[in-house]
């Protein structure tokens, strides 16, 4: 599903990611690990294409992708995202978040997956009106929302509880049972009980 | 607003006096080689060979001055031939003798006297008159004998009135023959080349343009640092595989939205100031303004292309940053 090559990347002048290249499979849950700094949440951006490597090249889903004319429309068809401060926006409602987020003939899908994840009654809510561990799962709910071929989530349970993280990384291994590739940066090591993979970085380089 | 206000005033003061010399006359008199009315000085006795000429329907002369009137630091002073007190339309008592005056509305609100000191010397007040022009409202009109006294002269000038319009440019190359000390223009010509109106005109438009010119800084400022305090959004819309072009749409029309109402709030509030100017007593509606079509478009055209630049060039530049970048940027 993935195929990273040689992957390097630099802030100005310091390189944080040095010739990188692994694969991920599909329908794999592969948990990203590694300290602060280590470059899992740069390798992340990057994996799904929120940031352009400096060096090396990137397939998904058997696409280069520096030669997507139209990243957007593949970002949004093939990629879901979990911020770690679920970055909801706060003028719109639940509904409008997730809306936001679908495609045009994934609309139909928004109060199912409200539904499935137990927050139906939430949609009418604004962000500030909801607790964290609700934000998440309304993060959860516009990730899936276009059913798409790979989630990636960056310490998507990093301000949340034990219990409601629990609930989170249950969420992304159903995603995961489904056939849905998961990536997952974090320091939490509760993760590796969900995880089919694990790859560990330490200073930009993976161990 | 202050756009609207400076260039609203300015116009509304040249209006006002033009429109006190255009109403009144074809022609207009002054003494030649002075550049202001206030010290020009024309020999009254030229009316009679004035109404001589043909085509010639009246003519009036006044004296155009300003004194301390009573407790009042400055105010307009009219002084006129009596064949011109119908000019002013009069609210109550009758028109001025010798020694007597008539108020303006606007200035006979600050006085409940029956006599007033122009001048070192006492006046009747004989009545008081209303006028469209805030400078007549808040003047005062006596004979033009009096005002002699007060100023030392004869009349600032004399207005000429003609019964055939077209004879009006023959009548203005007559008149200068009857004295060497005169300048004879038609009123249209006196406008337009007035000094006066061209330093106020001149010093407004400067004075307008600076505060154009900051309002419309301040406006692409203002939309620079919204849009650049929502980069976070913007990231996040692009990593939810938003299109630039759908970001910097819904920003236009957000940008046009605020811009049109910040001008429909300023608007409405600038007209408000203007139509309260002329009744506030301290100003005796000396201060007057008047909007123009062409200032308000021109300002909503400004406005817009300046609200529209600062939102749009900012999205732009952020448009083409990696999402993950804006939404760190905005974070921090």
């Amino acid at each position: 599903m993935i195929q990273a090559s040689h992957i390097s990347h630099f802030y100005g002048s310091e390189q944080v990611l040095f010739d990188l290249s692994f694969e991920i499979r599909s329908g794999e849950f592969l948990f990203l690990s590694g300290e602060s700094g280590s470059g899992k949440s740069t390798l992340l951006s990057i994996l799904s294409t929120l940031l352009k490597q400096s060096n090396g090249e990137l397939f998904i889903d058997g696409t280069l992708i520096d030669k997507i004319s139209n990243i957007d429309y593949f970002r949004q068809s093939k990629i879901g995202f979990v911020f770690q401060f679920h970055y909801l926006i706060n003028y719109l409602s639940v509904y409008e978040n997730i809306a936001l987020a679908a495609m045009d003939d994934k609309k139909q899908n928004i109060n199912k997956i409200l539904e499935e994840l137990g927050i139906l009654e939430l949609a009418s809510r604004y962000p500030n009106e909801i607790s964290g561990g609700q934000r998440q799962r309304v993060a959860v709910a516009r990730a899936l929302v276009n059913e798409p071929k790979i989630i990636f989530a960056d310490e998507p349970t990093g301000s949340l509880d034990s219990k409601n993280s629990t609930i989170v990384y249950g969420l992304l291994q159903e995603a995961s049972h489904k056939g849905t590739t998961v990536v997952v940066a974090s320091h939490d090591m509760q993760i590796q009980d969900y995880a089919t993979q694990i790859i560990r970085l330490k200073d930009g380089q993976i161990l | 607003m202050a756009i609207f206000l400076i260039s609203s005033v300015s116009q509304g003061v040249i209006g006002m006096f033009s429109k006190m010399i255009k109403t009144d006359g074809d022609i207009i008199i002054t003494q030649k080689g002075i550049s202001d009315t206030f010290f020009s000085n024309v020999d009254i006795a030229l009316m009679d060979k004035i109404d001589k000429i043909e085509h010639i329907s009246s003519s009036y002369a006044m004296i155009v001055g300003a004194s301390p009137i009573g407790h009042i630091p400055i105010a307009g002073i009219y002084g006129t031939t009596a064949n011109h007190f119908s000019h002013y339309k009069l609210s109550s008592g009758k028109y001025p003798n010798e020694g007597e005056v008539i108020l303006g509305e606007n200035l006979a609100k600050q006085f409940m006297t029956k006599s007033i000191n122009i001048g070192n010397k006492y006046f009747e007040i004989s009545g008081t008159y209303s006028s469209d022009i805030g400078f007549e409202e808040g003047g005062v009109v006596m004979n033009i004998g009096d005002a002699g006294k007060l100023f030392n002269r004869s009349a600032s000038f004399i207005l000429v009135s003609s019964d055939s319009p077209n004879k009006i440019d023959e009548i203005v190359k007559k008149i200068p023959d009857l004295d060497s000390e005169i300048e004879v223009k038609t009123t249209q010509n006196f406008v337009k080349e007035y000094n006066q109106f061209k330093i106020i005109e001149n010093s407004s438009f400067v004075i307008s343009t600076l505060a154009f010119a900051m309002g419309l800084m301040g406006i692409a400022s203002v939309m620079s640092m919204i849009v650049n305090s929502r980069k976070e959004e913007f990231g996040i819309m692009r990593a939810l595989g938003k299109s630039r072009f759908f970001i910097i749409k819904n920003l236009f029309f957000e940008t046009l939205i605020m811009s049109l109402s910040a001008y429909l709030f300023a608007l409405i509030l600038s007209l408000a100031i203007l139509a309260m100017l002329p009744h506030i007593e301290m100003l005796q509606g000396y201060v007057n303004g008047t909007l123009s079509l062409s200032t308000a478009l021109y300002v909503l055209a400004s406005t817009l292309i300046m609200a529209l630049l600062g939102s749009l060039v900012p999205a732009w530049i952020a448009s083409k940053t990696d999402p993950i970048l804006l939404i760190n940027q905005g974070c921090a």
